[in-house]
């Protein structure tokens, strides 16, 4: 019972990537069919992959407007988001904890990702994260339940109905429960917050999916990498757009106070969850060598951690 | 106005105190959509890097949930008694417990909610038959437990222990809904929300969603634990089960609270006068009457269990019963509270307390696994104040707030102690401080929860148990959830011979006591099930000056 995935129509779509993954996994295909992602490769170019970067420069340049402009430079929202969507954010609303302690994502850039899927047609737009404490808490300190308000999004509670058990088909992980709106999504956005943390070094875009499963999630932890690269390769969002306006560099992932956090004042916008995570790492002044899931998501196929290989442009205000 | 247009607003008042009573307890929860204006708190550091105070809000409930235990005379007279101070916030106590003196247990016929509801489960289609009714509705010799009952209360409370709450109606009543009924019902909702989300059929996935949205904010979103929640309810159960037996069996028979009052009624003003010559005996006063007061002409009135329903009044075809303000006859009679009762309610009073000081639990032996909320008041200070009546259990979002069993010894049964495999005291967040009816748990901000900081325990590693320590993984999470900051769990890199002999570079956690501050997340989250390999003691409290390790 436990293994077969759910029956709905949304999911049969799922079922055909997660076989895609397998095939990946087992290392049959290489990296040739690794990109799965829904832009349009720009001729030319050996893969698909391409990334913004956003930068304020100036004192008091608006997040809002920064971010816009890091999708205006990826070529619109309507590129990514077709009319009639169902969208759902995965931003990291994990702590209790004020927004301004870097240990969340910036409400500020759900507002602004969550009005350009509105503005791309987007049937409904859902905030969803499987949150470490008490969800109703994390809610209202991170500012997502303010962010909910204000966009008319969906800020969906995590519950017992709503985990299902389905198999992730992972090289570590197989049967856990799963956070239904990502399941039933038409399309994903990942949009993590870039912290330190005690044992995967980092935790990026790709460590964020720890969110979007529930069971015991703790026992992850003995084989952190390689769960990380399952969670990711099942989940597999459309786009990931790393926080990194400001990041937490001590004290991680909890942090806590404002020695723990830096400003950076940047965005990183990518269809490669690995590559995004490559550069987001880079800000803490580590390589894809020092961060085991960027390794493996790379020698898996997930993505590339050759940041050359990629189209990147910038954009700054 | 007529004595019938009474009986209607008694209802309507009886109706309106049960909902209020009910609207506060769904309330008594951490408010839903608390809208927070995030941008504030992220303006000032958004460039440069520098606030001052990381702000997290101090959320608050709105709304008085604390009300019913505001207006609970018991609950203010045996805090009086115990703390020896005049508590703060009881005004409405005070009133309704002068206004008793001149217009009678009037609290009991149309305030009290519990009374409200002893009263729909005995006269809504009831089991007994007239003869039968009568019977039951005779002024009887156990009336007199419930004064015993409230000595023994005042007693102890004189010598230092406030068990007011086990047997305080509002209490018995706020613990039976909010920590017995409302969690066993959303057990129930939950089996069906779940079935009808793991269901194919599009429309009772539907159905579900609807269902659960609609119900959450009563019930919220989880099933929630409470230790000893079917001992609470079951004796909520039997309680309002004997109301088909005996009506108001509890209001007549074990009620402190009553007794309280009866005994301020006795020379009460407002006064059932009767009529004799008038009187056909028909006996439909007594078959209507709540309190067992003797309403019959020819019987003596008993003014202390007159639960001022004026149902008898309203029932009388002969008009021979009519409530008037008069003072009343200079009759020397004594309370009518019988010397046994007196005697042994003094003697189980003052006893109580000492032989449950005797496991020196309060002084010099505090138990290791007692972890009070934070913000708790020093133990004997503690007990002075806390009612048991769960407002804390109920507000806790994580649910770690549970009635103790054996931690806090007899006298603290059923106060609260955070229980970690069960929650665990969040970082940012101060809502049962809040809430406290007497103050036994002290408001804190989250500024003042942080920054001091209060701690309510210490986190210590079992090594035997622990993942790296022993060799059997790496692991991190007790590291991760630490909430401090810096975190008062650290790493020592080492290298551990796994069970099967190769060696495997681990990090290995220890615990810097200076930091710990005892909110158990460790100890909640660790993935080493059964018993944690983690875990949190009452030792470090800052409340205690004696239960400490370090200097």
């Amino acid at each position: 019972m436990n293994n077969e995935p759910i029956t709905r129509r949304e999911s049969l779509k799922r079922i055909g990537r997660i076989s895609a993954g397998i095939t990946i996994g087992n290392g049959l295909l290489g990296p040739l069919t690794s990109i799965l992602a829904n832009a349009e490769a720009p001729k030319g170019q050996p893969i698909a992959g391409w990334m913004v970067e956003g930068l304020g420069e100036k004192p008091d340049y608006s997040i809002k407007t920064l971010t816009r402009r890091v999708f205006d430079t990826a070529g619109g929202i309507s590129k990514f988001i077709n009319k009639g969507d169902v969208v759902v954010l995965k931003p990291n609303i994990s702590w209790a904890q004020a927004p301004d302690l870097a240990v969340t994502t910036n409400p500020e850039v759900m507002v602004a990702v969550i009005e350009l899927c509105q503005e791309a047609g987007a049937k409904k737009v859902r905030i969803a994260d499987n949150t470490i404490n008490d969800a109703g808490r994390c809610f209202a300190v991170t500012g997502a339940a303010g962010v909910a308000e204000k966009t008319g999004a969906d800020l969906v509670y995590p519950r017992s109905s709503m985990m299902k058990k389905m198999n992730l088909h992972g090289h570590r992980l197989d049967v856990w429960p799963v956070f239904t709106p990502f399941v039933e999504a038409d399309k994903i956005i990942n949009l993590p917050v870039a912290k330190v943390h005690g044992l995967s070094v980092l935790t990026l875009g790709m460590k964020n999916w720890i969110g979007g499963v529930g069971g015991r999630r703790s026992a992850l932890h003995q084989d952190i990498h390689q769960s990380i690269v399952d969670l990711a390769q099942f989940f597999k969002p459309q786009l990931t757009l790393i926080d990194a306006t400001r990041i937490l560099i001590a004290n991680g992932p909890s942090g806590g106070s404002s020695s723990d956090v830096k400003i950076v004042n940047r965005l990183i916008l990518s269809n490669d969850p690995v590559a995004a995570d490559t550069r987001a790492a880079q800000l803490f002044g580590k390589t894809p060598e020092d961060i085991g899931f960027i390794r493996l998501g790379n020698k898996w196929g997930l993505g590339s951690s050759d940041l050359d290989r990629l189209t990147r442009r910038s954009v700054s205000l | 106005m007529k004595i019938r247009h009474l009986v209607w607003i008694r209802r309507f008042t009886q109706a309106f105190f049960l909902g209020l009573f009910a609207v506060l307890l769904v309330l008594a929860q951490l408010p839903r959509n608390v809208d927070i204006d995030y941008s504030q708190s992220f303006s000032e550091a958004q460039h440069t890097g520098e606030s001052e105070t990381p702000s997290s809000p101090d959320i608050r409930i709105s709304q008085p949930v604390a009300l019913f235990f505001h207006m609970d005379p018991l609950v203010w007279l045996s805090s009086v008694i115990s703390t020896r101070h005049w508590m703060a916030g009881f005004g409405w106590a005070i009133i309704i417990l002068l206004a008793t003196f001149f217009s009678g247990r009037f609290f009991c016929g149309f305030i009290c909610p519990f009374g409200t509801l002893h009263h729909m489960v005995g006269a809504i289609r009831p089991t007994l038959g007239k003869k039968q009714t009568m019977q039951a509705n005779q002024t009887v010799g156990s009336r007199r437990i419930k004064y015993f009952l409230l000595i023994t209360i005042l007693s102890a409370a004189a010598v230092g222990v406030n068990f007011a709450g086990l047997l305080d109606p509002i209490s018995f009543l706020f613990r039976g809904l909010g920590l017995a009924a409302l969690p066993a019902g959303g057990v129930g909702l939950h089996d069906i929300f779940d079935f009808l989300a793991a269901s194919d059929v599009k429309l009772l996935n539907y159905i579900g969603y609807i269902g659960e949205t609609v119900a959450a904010p009563i019930f919220g979103y989880e099933n929630k634990v409470v230790q000893t929640g079917w001992v609470i309810g079951i004796l909520f159960l039997v309680i309002m089960f004997l109301n088909r037996i005996r009506p108001r069996f509890w209001c007549r028979t074990l009620c402190p609270l009553g007794a309280l009052l009866g005994l301020c009624s006795r020379f009460t003003t407002l006064r059932l006068e009767k009529d004799p010559d008038k009187c056909s005996h028909c006996g439909r006063c007594v078959q209507a009457c709540q309190g067992a007061a003797s309403p019959e002409p020819g019987q003596t009135w008993h003014t202390n269990e007159c639960l001022m329903c004026f149902n008898c009044t309203a029932r009388c075809p002969e008009d021979a019963l009519a409530f008037h303000f008069k003072l009343p006859a200079a009759r020397k009679r004594k309370f009518d509270v019988g010397r046994r009762a007196l005697m042994s309610g003094i003697v189980a009073g003052v006893s109580l307390p000492l032989l449950g000081r005797l496991d020196g639990r309060s002084d010099r032996n505090p138990s290791s696994s007692l972890i009070r909320p934070p913000g708790s008041l020093p133990e004997p200070e503690f007990l002075d104040r806390c009612q048991r009546c769960g407002l804390c259990m109920k507000v806790c979002p994580t649910g770690v707030i549970q009635p103790a069993l054996s931690a806090a010894g007899m006298t603290g049964f059923w106060t609260p102690a955070l229980v970690m495999t069960l929650g665990y005291c969040e970082y940012t967040c101060t809502l049962c401080t809040s809430v406290c009816p007497t103050g036994a748990i002290a408001q804190l901000s989250v500024q003042e929860k942080i920054k001091t900081p209060v701690r309510i325990g210490s986190a210590y590693i079992d090594r035997g148990r622990c993942l790296p320590w022993n060799g059997n993984a790496p692991c991190i999470v007790c590291e991760e959830h630490c909430p401090t900051s810096p975190k008062a769990i650290y790493f020592k890199n080492d290298a551990i011979t796994r069970p099967g002999g190769q060696p495997i570079p681990v990090q290995l956690p220890f615990i810097d006591l200076t930091r710990c501050i005892g909110c158990g997340i460790c100890e909640n989250k660790c993935p080493v099930r059964g018993k944690p390999a983690i875990r949190t003691l009452s030792a470090g409290e800052s409340r205690s000056l004696e239960n400490q390790i370090l200097l």
